[in-house]
């Protein structure tokens, strides 16, 4: 498992188009991320594609990133996921779960770890999440996973959507202000 | 500056929950907006702590050869070798630049079908008659330009400005009808409707080549009817003794295909080689690498990749409508 400080190294080093570094930086990230877009994307042939797009950005806007404003996981993720929801939004009314080529996933949410397995910022975000009401919570939790769209929220739990939406913005705030600047 | 609609068009565009159309919108302020652009960030690092809970899951071996190939040959790059880039100069708690109208859906007409989108593009500078085009063109991006400074409340840098005129320039090429009727170039005829049919919404394709939301830096077009493709230069400029090419990657071919030299002329058209179909320019990368004065000479990509972004198709699905008169 590579720390932070390795992987800001790696970066760095592909940014000078070293190739040996993008690869040892694919090998350590690559599981996380391919989690990450299959739970949004379900389809694995749709995730093949996202990872590809992400890690040709990765090595294009290496020299980009900065390690004071984000973490390199925290960077390639937020890439991955933007592109996955694109992709599901634009797929429309369909869910894409009901799909018939669509995976199952365990759970929608993940099993929650060990505390001594988080860091701390998570642990910080979890607590401040811990303070909203149970079902806005995983409203939260279910949009950023399963990247579920407001109107699949609101059918899934049976909720009207101008609701989702107000609470949703509520919810945010509340995090915000609970987390501080 | 806190701006709690800001913040949370933010917070539910990093969360997903944004409709497509607003997505559009959030992306569009990310490269325009500096101020924007920090607080998405900040959100990306508050939510992606929850990236630690997911489970890691491995992807099939083929990614990485996939991922190999779009790379091509790589060489270690001196950094001079790079354009230089444009600052996105603009003060801290900078707000939005131009009015949200630009963006929003015509609600006037959200039941009707935006059917007199033209079916021949602007008259663009070819070869054949450069001087003419010339004029007319930079006429408009000056009228543009003194445009955009009337109504921004902060100052902008070139990047954001051209950003700006991207955008500008993508809608008014194929939907002249979305751009505000105060902001239209005077004089500008409106496209004429020609007898053939209106451009299904997968028959034109915009692409914004940019290294970084801030700074795009080649506006594509591809007209999947007519067999066109548009390559407009923005803010880059090619050194002497090297020159840009352009690259479509595609998951359906082994490696980069080159679609020739771009970018030596403002505007570069030219035909869509009959190899690649619809299907396959929505679903591509499209790329610019730098190389040498007449392009790569190996058929792949020798120098840096400076400029990579997707086709969007860029008119909305039409509803089954009669179309609207164009207003004036």
């Amino acid at each position: 498992m590579l720390t932070q400080a390795e992987l800001v190294g790696l970066l760095a080093a592909v940014a000078k188009r070293d190739a040996a570094a993008f690869e040892r930086l694919y090998e350590a990230t690559r599981a996380k991320l391919y989690g990450v877009l299959l739970r949004i994307l379900r389809r694995p042939e749709l995730a093949d594609e996202v990872m590809q797009e992400t890690y040709f950005k990765v090595w294009t806007m290496a020299d980009k990133f900065d390690p004071t404003v984000a973490s390199p996981i925290t960077w390639m993720v937020a890439m991955g996921r933007n592109r996955a929801i694109d992709i599901v939004r634009k797929k429309g009314e369909v869910s894409i779960e009901e799909e018939p080529e669509a995976l199952d996933v365990a759970a929608e949410t993940p099993t929650p770890l060990a505390r001594r397995e988080m860091t701390e910022e998570l642990k910080r975000l979890l607590s401040c999440l811990g303070k909203l009401d149970p079902e806005k919570q995983r409203i939260v939790l279910l949009a950023y996973y399963s990247g579920w769209s407001r109107d699949q929220l609101a059918k899934k739990l049976d909720i009207p959507v101008n609701t989702i939406k107000t609470w949703l913005r509520r919810s945010l705030i509340e995090v915000r202000e609970c987390m501080g600047v | 500056m806190y701006d709690e609609d800001q913040e949370t068009l933010a917070a539910e565009y990093v969360l997903g929950t944004l409709s497509a159309d607003e997505r559009e919108r959030a992306e569009a302020l990310r490269s325009l907006d500096s101020g924007f652009e920090a607080t998405v960030r900040q959100w990306e690092r508050r939510l992606g702590e929850l990236n630690v809970m997911v489970e890691a899951v491995e992807p099939p071996a083929d990614v990485w050869d996939k991922i190999k190939t779009q790379i091509g040959p790589v060489e270690t790059v001196a950094e001079t070798d790079a354009p230089p880039e444009q600052e996105l100069g603009s003060p801290a708690g900078a707000v939005a630049y131009f009015p949200p109208s630009i963006f929003e859906p015509d609600r006037s007409t959200t039941a009707e079908t935006p059917a007199h989108a033209p079916a021949e593009p602007p008259p663009m500078p070819v070869a054949a008659a450069p001087e003419v085009g010339k004029v007319e063109r930079s006429a408009d991006v000056i009228y543009l330009a003194r445009r955009v400074r009337r109504w921004q409340r902060a100052a902008l840098g070139i990047g954001a400005i051209a950003a700006l005129l991207a955008l500008y320039v993508a809608v008014w090429q194929v939907a002249p009808e979305r751009i505000p009727p105060q902001l239209r170039p005077p004089g500008a005829a409106m496209l004429a409707q020609t007898e053939g049919s209106a451009p299904m919404p997968q028959d034109r394709l915009v692409a914004v080549l940019q290294q970084e939301p801030t700074a795009p830096a080649f506006l594509l077009t591809l007209d999947t009817q007519h067999r066109t493709l548009i390559v407009r230069r923005i803010s880059a400029k090619p050194e002497t003794g090297k020159s840009y090419e352009l690259w479509l990657i595609s998951s359906r071919f082994p490696g980069p295909r080159s679609l020739g030299v771009v970018g030596s002329d403002e505007f570069t058209q030219r035909a869509l080689p009959a190899n690649y179909d619809a299907d396959t320019l929505r679903t591509a990368n499209f790329a610019v690498s730098l190389e040498p004065a007449n392009g790569s000479p190996n058929g792949v990509p020798t120098g840096p990749v400076l400029f990579t972004g997707k086709a969007v198709e860029s008119i909305p699905a039409p509803a089954p409508a009669k179309p609207t008169t164009p207003r004036t």
